[in-house]
């Protein structure tokens, strides 16, 4: 009994080491995107705190930056709603009372948008997030999107009260359904961790259109994000004539090293659309077709 | 509780809140990230058991990660920063001119002696940290250059922070 004790003396630091490591290593392993305690991520109480005290002094540091892309998006706004006021008016010359009866964006009808301030950002690790200053009691929610002037963001992953974790567009384990502006094929966008401006489009199918510099916009096939929100421009391609899928390289239209205000995207029909997936998945196989 | 006790908690909790507020923000190039709160693991006095050194390198890596949202990245690299902290710091002091339970740093080891000390801890821990957090993302040139930027970068500005202390020294 003695030569045991003396043992785990002997060897205690050996033995103190392993343990934590251990329990490291399961933090590491256990790294799984979507369920993750709050209270280990800089959505916590703690941090939360820090990054809201810090975010107050720090976000009137890019002001000037923030403001002239507002300017240029607001002017590619106004340039867009002038040529919608257009056709609308030759539409309904055309027919009548049509075009007065659709909204312009049908597509954007059931959406909301919830203001936040970004309080802390990484861009240079090889898995990315983004903390934000609202949380539960705002009405944020895991899995919805988040924007910004420029663009697609990312997608919460932890909420908080107060706070909620964004998993950025800059982090691998975050996919986005993408297409060709003015084309319908799609395929799917991730970072490959190789530069802050940079990602990769795959799975676009073969036949798919498309030119150096066309747009790249969300698909809207999914519950997080609306149809035709920018993401960045085709920069070129990673042909492989044995494939039958392009694997783009796409310039994003982020500055991921500068984002100050972003919009959480608020789909009023997520919960819908979730529970006929859950109920699609469920009836799987089990319908007979006489 | 005594000086040196208090001293190394204040210092420690000083860093990590430098790192989160800070030092995570001075990111130069893209690649170069200073680690500065594993002057915490560095500093600590030889003196200190390695069962203490590694529990508390595990807290300090624990509350960098809660911050930095790297789920048990620091945590491993600082177990083992800790964890190796004494056989490092006799490769470059011998045994019997053990500075006792002072900090580590230059007032105490002497510059030459502490920089070779701190360049190999901070070598050591950004290559461990590099690896564990690229586990799955394979880009082996970005990773040798961040692992080498980090750690010129994070030596600089360890050095400027223990200068403090010989400036202290000259001052007494």
């Amino acid at each position: 009994m003695r030569e045991i004790f003396d043992f785990f003396v002997r060897n205690s630091k050996w033995l103190v080491f392993v343990f934590w490591m251990t329990a490291g290593c399961f933090l590491l392993f256990t790294r799984n995107p979507y369920q993750q305690s709050v209270y280990l991520t800089s959505a916590g109480r703690v941090a939360g705190t820090v990054y809201d005290a810090t975010g107050q002094v720090t976000s009137y540091f890019n002001l000037r930056s923030a403001n002239d892309d507002l300017n240029k998006r607001n002017a590619a706004l106004q340039g867009e709603v002038i040529a919608l006021r257009e056709k609308l008016q030759s539409l309904g010359e055309v027919s009548g009372t049509y075009a007065d009866s659709t909204a312009p964006f049908p597509a954007l009808a059931h959406y909301e948008f919830i203001t936040a301030r970004v309080i802390n950002n990484s861009v240079a690790r090889p898995y990315n997030y983004i903390t934000i200053n609202k949380g539960t009691r705002d009405g944020v929610k895991p899995e919805m999107g988040v924007i910004d002037q420029n663009g697609v963001v990312g997608m919460v992953n932890v909420v908080s009260e107060g706070h909620a974790r964004v998993l950025s567009l800059l982090n691998p384990h975050f996919r986005l359904s993408c297409k060709i502006k003015g084309n319908d094929s799609f395929g799917s966008l991730y970072w490959d961790g190789s530069s802050p401006r940079t990602a990769v489009l795959e799975e676009l199918p073969r036949h798919t259109h498309f030119k150096v510099g066309d747009t790249v916009v969300t698909s809207g096939y999914s519950a997080v994000f609306p149809e035709g929100i920018p993401v960045g421009t085709v920069a070129g391609h990673k042909n492989n004539p044995h494939e039958n899928f392009f694997t783009l390289n796409v310039n994003l239209f982020g500055d991921f090293a500068r984002l100050g205000n972003v919009q959480v995207v608020v789909n009023n029909h997520a919960d819908e659309i979730r529970k006929l997936d859950e109920e699609n998945a469920r009836t799987e196989g089990k319908v007979n077709i006489p | 509780m005594n000086k040196t006790t208090l001293n190394m908690l204040l210092l420690t909790l000083a860093l990590l809140a430098a790192q989160a507020v800070v030092f995570n923000n001075l990111v130069l190039f893209g690649v170069a990230v200073p680690m500065v709160f594993i002057y915490a693991i560095v500093a600590q006095p030889v003196t200190l058991g390695t069962n203490w050194s590694v529990t508390l390198g595990f807290l300090i890596g624990l509350a960098a990660d809660v911050f930095a949202d790297t789920y048990g990245v620091n945590a491993v690299s600082c177990t083992l920063l800790a964890f190796v902290r004494k056989p490092v710091f006799h490769l470059y002091v011998q045994r019997d001119e053990d500075p006792g339970d002072q900090l580590s740093n230059m007032r105490v080891m002497g510059v030459p002696a502490f920089m070779k000390y701190a360049a190999t801890m901070v070598l050591i821990y950004c290559t461990v940290e590099c690896i564990v957090e690229a586990f799955g993302v394979y880009h082996i040139l970005r990773m040798l250059v961040r692992i080498l930027a980090s750690t010129v970068y994070t030596l600089l500005i360890i050095y400027a922070l223990d200068s403090l202390s010989l400036r202290r020294k000259r001052s007494n």
